[in-house]
C-alpha cells in the first residue's frame, strides 16, 4: 500500500508578483509582505515611544522592517511557519537575558488534580 | 557505509521485508546496551532484582556496614517506600523444601520502613543525631541511582539503614535546603516526612527482619534513656520555586478534564506485526484507519510511553513455578544466584515494554459547566455529577468505535492515567517504584501525581535539550524532542515498517506523542479546495504578468484535483485526513548522550524510512506537549496525511514471543527487542497442547547448543532431562560443577549387550494411567494392544535395518519377518534372540538364511546392543540430567544409497532409532505429572521408516499426558513435515537456512509463515556473520514460533549462565582448548 502525505500541496510557494500590469522585480511570498506591514507600525510605535513624534515617511522604520522580515524569513520553510519562528525567537530571546547558562523553568505539578475512580 | 536514499531495498537483500531482515544499520546497535539505562533500570528499587534463596544454613548476620552501594547513596524520605518489597509469596509446596531459609534477602534490602522510621528506638544505629560531615560532601550524591542499584541488591546483608545512608545528600533536595538545623537537633526528619507525605502508604507488616522481641527491648531501652518524648520538628516542605499547575484539573474514570476540554483515554493493546502475511497486515491497517475516520471532527492525542521490564516479577513467577529446583552444590552458583544473574542480564540489556494510549478530545465544555466546576473546585468538589453523567453517555460511542477489530482499545483506568501523567512530566526519566499490579505496586490514588512535584525542569536559551532533575532521587536526565518533518511516500506493509514503531530498533526507550486533528470528508475537502484555489490563482497571476508559471504549480494542482476527486467520490476512510504534529522524545543521562542518541535516531529514520526528523528549538514547550491536556507547542511541522498513513504509524506494534514464566533464553531481534522466555512445559500445563518442539537449522546453526542450553536450564529447575546427542559434545554439560552430582552420561557404544533391545523400549501402559470403570478398562486394553503392535513394528523395522539392503528389498523378507515377529509374544520381556530362533525354526530356507544374516550382524560388538535383555536399572529416574551419546559412531549420509554404507554406518541407523526410543523410555518411569524433558538430536534419521513416524506421533500424543516436553532437532524440516506431525508441534525454532531455497520454504511452512513472501531471505540472513570481522559470531539467531502461534526472530543469549557456553561450544578449537580443563566424555560415564 503506497501511502503519502498531502504535504506537497501545502508546500506550493505562493508569491506576490505585483499589481496588475506591473510586475515587481522581486517576487516575495505573501507572508513576507504581511509581516512587513505589521512590523512598520510596530517600529513606528517604538519610535514614537522614544521621540514622541510621528514622521511622515518612516524611512528608518521601513528599512528596519525589511531587515527584520528578511531575517525572520531566512528561517521560514513550509514546515516552519513564520509564526513559529517568531515565537521561538521571542521566548528564547526573552530568556537569554539571564546571566546563567541554564535556568529553571516552572515545575509542572499535577498534585492538585482530582481523581475519581469511576466516571459517574 | 553506503547511504541508500533511493527507494528500494538495500543491495544484497533484495526482497527481504525490512522488518525481519538483519539490522542493516552500520553502526553497532549494541552500544547502548552495555549500561543499564536510567529510564529503564532501577531507580530506587524499581525493577530490582528479586533474590531467592535455596535452602541454606542460617548465616550469622553481620552488623550493617556502610557499603558504597549506589542505590543507597541518596537520602530520601521516600527511598524506603520504593525499595520496600513485599515478602515473596511462598508456595506451600515449597515451604517445606525451604523451611530453614532465613529470610529472603530482598526483604533485608528493603530495610523495612519500620526500622528506618524508628530512629529514636534504634540503638543499632551508632551515630544518631549529629550528622557527620558527609552531608556536604558532593562526591556521592548526584550520581543517578539507577545503574548500580541492581548490584546493591545482591548484597544479602542489610544495607546501611541508619545515618550512614542519611549522610550523603543530594544537593537538589528540599531537605538539604530546609532541614539542616533540624537534623542537627534530633531525630532525622525524613522518617517523619515519609508517612506524612504518603499517608496512604500501607504500613509494611513486620517481615521478620528484626526479631520482634529484640525490637521491643530496644525500644524499651530507648524509652528508658529518654523519658521526655522529644517531638521531631515538623519540616515544612514548602518551597518557593515557581510551579505551574497542569492544565488537567480532574481525572474521572477514563476521562480527563481541563477547563475547556474533556478527553477520553483508551489503552491500545500491542499488536503483532512481524511475520504476518501482508494481507493480514493490510486488513489491520484498514480497520484502524476506519476507526480513525470514525473519529472525524475530534482531536486525538496518541501517546506511547514505556515501562521497564519487571525482571523481579518474572523471577518471582519462575520461582513460583519451580517446585523443586536442583539442590545447590557448594561452591557453585545456587538457584538464587542463577536467577539473580538472569535478572541482571535482563536489566543490562534494557528491555522496555511499550504502552500506547489514545486520547480523544471530544467535547468543548459549555460555559456553564466550566463555571460550575470552578465554583465547586473551591469547595473541593470538582466536576458536577450531571456533567459527568452526560459525558458518560457520550463516551460510549467511542468505546464502540475503538473497541472493534483494529485497535481494540479499552478504557484506561485511573492508575494508568496517573502513570501516563507522571511519565509525561518526568519525560524519559526513571519511573518511580514498582508499579506492576501483580507485585504490590501499591501506589495509592494521587501518589504518582504528587511525585510530579519533584521534577524540576531546566532549559538553556535556544538549547537543544531540556534538563530534568528529579530532586528526590537526584537523577538528572536530558531530553531532546524531535518533530517528524518531511515524509516521502511509504509502502507500509510491503517494504517499510510502521513509521512510529520503527524507533524501537534502537536499544533505548523513547516516548512518542502525536497530536492530530481528524478531518472528516467535508472539512478535508474544504481545506483542500481552498488550497487548490490558491494555487490556481497563483497560476493566473503568472499568466496575467506574462511569466511562465513554475511547473510544480501545475503538478500540485493536478494532485490536488486527484485527491479532491478521491474525497468526493470515495469512501469516508479515503477522504478523512489527519492533520497534526508527531514528536519523539529521546532521553539521555547527559546532554551529549542525549544528542548522540537523537542524531542516531535522525540518521536511522532518514536512511531507512526517508522520514526527516527535525530538531527544533523551543524544546521546553515541545516537551510539555507530551503531557496530556497541555497545549500544543507551536504550529511548526504540521503533517497532513490521509488517515491510513496515520494508521500505518502503528506505535502499538510489538513483537513478543514466548511465555512469561519460563527461562530467559534471549531476546527478540526483529523490529524491537523484548526478552524471550520459554517454559517448555507451558504448552502442556497451561495451553493443553502437545509438548513437541522442533528445531531446524543447517549444520552450525546452533541447534545442539540451543538444545543443550534448554536442557541445562530445565535441569536447573529440577526437570528430569534426557538428552540424546549422537555426536557427543553435550556430554560435557554433565561436567558443569552445579550439575555434576546430578548428571550422568550413558555412552551407548560402550554399553552392555541388550541396552537397546527393541522389545523393552516400548513401555506397557499401566492400568493406573487410565480412569476407573469400563471405559477406562477398554482404553487400557486398546493402549496395551497398541503398544504390542508398535513393538512388532519396531522389531520388524530394526530387523530390516540389520539385514543388507539387497535382502531387505525382497518381498519375501518382509513377509518372513512379519511371520516370525507375529509368533513371538510382543511383550517387554521378549528379545530379538527369540525372533532369530523363530526364524531358524521355520521350515523355509529363506527364513533360516535371514536368521543367519541377523546372527552375522550380531558378531559386531555394537550390534550386540540389540540382542539379549536390557541390564537392570539402566536408566533409572534418579539422575536429573542424563546425556545419551554414541561416541565414535559414524553416522551415514542419508543422501547416499544404503548399499554403499559401510557396515558400521549401516548399524548406526537402527542404533539411532532405538536410542531415540531409549531416551524417551526413561520418561515413562516416574510419575505422570512430574516434568520431563527429552531432547533428541539428529532426528532426521527417523524419516522413511514407519516406526519413526509412529514414534514422533506417540511422543506428541504422550507429551501432554506425561507432561513431557520433547525437543526434536533436525537438519531438514521436510523430515518433520513428511512425518505429518506438524499439527502436533507446539514450538518451532528455525535457524539459519541459506543453502537451499526449498528447505527454507519447508521451514517457513513449519513456522506457518507465508511462503514466497520474501521471508526465505530472512532465514538466510539469520546469524549472518560479519565478513569484515575475524571473530566468531557470539550469538545464534532463530525464528521462533511459540505455542500461541506468534512468530518472531529471536537471538538466543544464555551468556548469563556462567560457563555454560564454554561447555556447549562444539567447535573443534574449543573442544581442543577445553580438553585440558574439561573432562573428556569417558571420564563422565557413570
Amino acid at each position: 500500500m503506497r501511502l503519502r502525505t498531502d504535504d506537497d500541496i501545502y508546500r506550493a510557494r505562493l508569491v506576490y508578483l505585483g499589481p496588475p500590469g506591473y510586475t515587481l522585480p522581486v517576487h516575495l511570498p505573501y507572508a513576507q509582505y504581511g509581516l512587513f506591514i505589521l512590523l512598520v507600525p510596530l517600529y513606528m510605535f517604538i519610535h514614537w515611544l522614544v521621540t514622541l513624534q510621528v514622521e511622515l515617511f518612516p524611512a528608518w522604520e521601513i528599512a528596519l522592517a525589511i531587515v527584520t522580515t528578511s531575517f525572520v524569513f531566512r528561517y521560514v520553510d513550509p514546515d516552519r511557519p513564520a509564526r513559529m519562528v517568531i515565537h521561538t525567537a521571542l521566548t528564547d530571546w526573552r530568556r537569554t537575558r539571564e546571566p546563567a547558562a541554564e535556568q529553571r523553568d516552572p515545575r509542572l505539578v499535577g498534585s492538585r488534580i482530582r481523581i475519581r475512580e469511576e466516571l459517574a | 557505509m553506503s547511504s541508500h536514499y533511493a527507494p528500494g531495498p538495500p543491495a544484497g537483500q533484495p526482497d527481504a521485508p525490512p522488518s525481519d531482515a538483519t539490522q542493516s544499520l552500520d553502526y553497532t546497535l549494541e552500544r547502548g546496551e552495555a549500561r543499564p539505562d536510567p529510564a529503564r533500570a532501577t531507580s530506587p528499587g524499581h525493577g530490582g532484582v528479586g533474590v531467592f534463596q535455596a535452602p541454606r544454613p542460617l548465616q550469622q548476620r553481620t552488623p550493617p556496614e556502610p557499603t558504597p552501594a549506589a542505590g543507597t547513596d541518596i537520602d530520601s524520605p521516600f527511598l524506603d517506600l520504593f525499595g520496600a518489597t513485599r515478602p515473596a509469596r511462598s508456595t506451600p509446596g515449597r515451604a517445606a523444601a525451604r523451611e530453614q531459609q532465613p529470610t529472603i534477602p530482598q526483604q533485608l534490602v528493603a530495610a523495612d520502613p519500620l526500622v528506618a522510621a524508628d530512629p529514636p528506638a534504634a540503638p543499632t544505629t551508632p551515630v544518631a543525631p549529629t550528622t557527620p560531615a558527609a552531608p556536604t560532601a558532593p562526591a556521592a550524591p548526584a550520581a543517578p541511582a539507577a545503574p548500580a542499584a541492581p548490584v546493591a541488591l545482591t548484597e544479602v546483608e542489610r544495607p546501611p539503614a541508619g545515618p550512614a545512608r542519611r549522610s550523603t545528600r543530594v544537593p537538589h533536595q528540599v531537605g538539604e535546603r530546609l532541614a539542616r538545623p533540624a537534623t542537627e537537633r534530633t531525630a532525622p526528619p525524613p522518617a517523619d516526612a515519609a508517612p506524612q507525605r504518603h499517608p496512604s502508604e500501607r504500613p509494611e507488616p513486620d517481615t521478620g527482619d528484626a526479631p520482634p522481641s529484640d525490637r521491643r527491648s530496644t525500644s524499651r531501652r530507648g524509652r528508658a534513656t529518654k523519658p521526655a518524648r522529644v517531638r521531631p520538628p515538623k519540616i515544612k516542605f514548602r518551597d518557593r520555586d515557581p510551579s505551574v499547575e497542569l492544565a488537567i484539573t480532574e481525572i474521572a474514570g477514563h476521562l480527563t478534564f481541563t477547563p475547556n476540554t474533556v478527553t477520553a483515554w483508551y489503552w491500545l493493546p500491542e499488536v503483532r506485526w512481524a511475520f504476518r502475511p501482508d494481507a493480514e497486515r493490510e486488513a489491520l491497517l484498514a480497520a484502524i484507519s476506519e476507526q480513525y475516520a470514525g473519529l472525524a471532527g475530534f482531536r486525538l492525542h496518541l501517546r506511547r510511553t514505556t515501562r521497564p521490564f519487571p525482571a523481579d516479577e518474572w523471577a518471582r513467577t519462575i520461582d513460583t513455578h519451580t517446585r523443586a529446583p536442583l539442590p545447590d552444590v557448594p561452591g557453585t552458583p545456587s538457584w538464587a544466584d542463577h536467577l539473580v544473574a538472569a535478572q541482571r542480564h535482563l536489566l543490562s540489556v534494557n528491555h522496555a515494554e511499550g504502552q500506547t494510549y489514545l486520547g480523544v478530545t471530544f467535547a468543548r465544555r459549555s460555559l456553564g459547566d466550566s463555571l460550575v466546576e470552578r465554583v465547586r473546585r473551591t469547595f473541593g468538589r470538582g466536576v458536577a455529577d450531571g456533567e459527568r453523567r452526560k459525558l458518560g453517555r457520550t463516551v460510549e460511542q467511542f468505546d464502540e468505535v475503538l473497541g472493534a477489530f483494529g485497535m481494540r482499545g479499552r478504557r484506561v483506568t485511573t492508575p494508568e492515567l496517573e502513570w501516563l501523567l507522571y511519565r509525561s512530566v518526568a519525560l524519559c526519566m526513571a519511573p518511580p517504584g514498582r508499579l506492576s499490579p501483580v507485585t504490590d505496586g501499591h501506589w495509592e490514588r494521587g501518589d504518582l501525581l504528587a511525585l510530579t512535584e519533584q521534577v524540576e525542569r531546566y532549559r538553556t536559551p535556544y538549547g537543544s535539550t531540556v534538563k530534568l532533575v528529579n530532586r528526590m532521587t537526584g537523577e538528572e536526565g536530558h531530553v531532546a524532542v524531535l518533530a517528524v518533518g518531511r515524509m516521502e511516500p511509504l509502502e507500509i506493509p510491503e517494504r517499510h515498517e510502521p513509521w512510529l514503531h520503527f524507533h524501537e530498533r534502537l536499544p533505548w526507550p523513547m516516548e512518542l506523542s502525536s497530536r492530530v486533528d481528524i478531518l472528516g470528508s467535508g472539512d478535508s475537502f474544504r481545506n483542500l479546495e481552498h488550497r487548490l484555489r490558491m494555487i490556481r490563482s497563483q497560476q493566473l497571476d503568472y499568466a496575467e504578468h506574462g511569466i511562465d508559471a513554475p511547473p510544480e504549480l501545475e503538478r500540485l494542482a493536478e494532485r490536488a484535483l486527484v485527491i479532491g476527486d478521491e474525497m468526493t467520490t470515495g469512501l469516508p476512510v479515503e477522504s478523512a485526513r489527519a492533520h497534526g504534529w508527531h514528536r519523539l522524545a529521546v532521553g539521555g543521562r547527559t546532554r551529549e548522550e542525549c544528542l548522540e542518541r537523537a542524531r542516531r535516531l535522525i540518521q536511522l529514520y532518514s536512511r531507512e524510512l526517508r522520514v526527516s526528523l527535525q530538531h527544533p528549538k523551543n524544546q521546553d514547550w515541545l516537551a510539555r506537549e507530551f503531557i496530556p491536556g497541555e497545549p500544543i507547542a507551536n504550529t511548526g511541522y504540521v503533517r497532513r496525511m490521509p488517515v491510513n498513513l496515520f494508521a500505518a504509524a502503528l506505535p502499538q506494534a510489538a513483537s513478543t514471543v514466548g511465555d512469561r514464566r519460563g527461562d530467559l533464553i534471549g531476546r527478540t531481534a526483529g523490529t524491537c527487542r523484548r526478552p524471550v522466555f520459554l517454559d517448555l512445559h507451558f504448552p502442556m500445563e497451561v495451553r493443553e497442547r502437545s509438548g513437541l518442539g522442533v528445531f531446524v537449522a543447517e549444520p552450525g546453526g546452533g541447534k545442539s547448543t540451543l538444545l543443550g542450553a534448554l536442557g541445562y536450564l530445565a535441569a536447573r529447575r529440577g526437570v528430569q532431562v534426557t538428552l540424546l546427542d549422537p555426536s557427543g559434545p553435550l556430554a560435557r554439560l554433565c561436567a558443569m560443577p552445579e550439575l555434576a552430582p546430578y548428571a550422568r552420561v550413558l555412552n551407548l557404544t560402550g554399553s552392555e549387550p541388550g541396552t537397546l533391545a527393541p522389545y523393552s523400549l516400548i513401555p506397557t501402559p499401566l492400568r493406573s494411567e487410565f480412569s476407573a470403570g469400563d471405559a477406562g478398562e477398554r482404553e487400557f486394553e486398546i493402549a496395551v494392544s497398541n503398544a504390542r503392535a508398535e513393538r512388532r513394528m519396531l522389531v520388524q523395522d530394526i530387523c530390516m535395518m540389520l539385514v543388507p539392503p539387497q535382502v531387505a528389498r525382497e518381498a519375501s523378507t518382509a513377509t518372513l519377518f512379519r511371520h516370525a515377529v507375529r509368533q513371538v509374544p510382543a511383550e517387554e520381556t521378549a528379545t530379538l534372540d527369540d525372533v532369530v530362533a523363530t526364524l531358524g525354526k521355520l521350515d523355509d530356507d529363506a527364513g533360516r538364511e535371514l536368521a543367519n544374516l541377523l546372527l552375522d550382524t550380531a558378531e559386531m560388538p555394537l550390534a550386540m546392543l540389540f540382542f539379549g535383555r536390557p541390564p537392570e536399572g539402566l536408566l533409572g529416574p534418579d539422575a536429573t540430567l542424563t546425556v545419551i551419546t554414541m561416541a565414535g559412531l559414524r553416522l551415514p549420509d542419508l543422501k547416499i544409497e544404503r548399499e554403499y554404507w559401510s557396515a558400521e554406518e549401516a548399524l548406526a541407523l537402527p542404533m539411532l532409532h532405538t536410542a531415540h526410543r531409549l531416551a524417551v523410555r526413561r520418561c515413562y518411569g516416574g510419575s505422570m505429572s512430574s516434568r520431563k524433558l527429552v531432547g533428541l538430536d539428529e532426528a532426521h534419521f527417523m524419516e522413511g521408516w514407519r516406526s519413526g513416524r509412529s514414534f514422533l506421533v506417540r511422543l506428541a500424543r504422550d507429551s501432554r499426558k506425561w507432561n513431557l516436553a520433547a525437543l526434536v532437532a533436525s537438519q531438514n524440516p521436510k523430515d518433520i513435515l513428511g512425518l505429518d506431525v506438524q499439527n502436533l508441534v507446539s514450538t518451532v525454532f528455525v535457524g539459519r537456512i541459506a543453502e537451499d531455497e526449498e528447505i527454507a520454504s519447508e521451514a517457513l511452512r513449519l513456522l506457518r509463515v507465508p511462503v514466497n513472501d520474501g521471508y526465505e531471505a530472512t532465514l538466510a540472513s539469520l546469524s549472518a556473520a560479519d565478513s569484515a570481522s575475524a571473530a566468531r559470531l557470539g550469538y545464534r539467531e532463530f525464528v521462533m514460533r511459540d505455542v500461541d502461534g506468534r512468530v518472531q526472530k529471536v537471538r538466543v543469549d544464555v551468556s548469563y549462565v556462567d560457563g555454560l557456553l564454554d561447555h556447549l561450544d562444539t567447535t573443534p578449537a574449543a573442544i581442543a582448548a577445553a580438553a585440558g580443563v574439561l573432562p573428556v566424555v569417558a571420564d563422565l560415564e557413570a
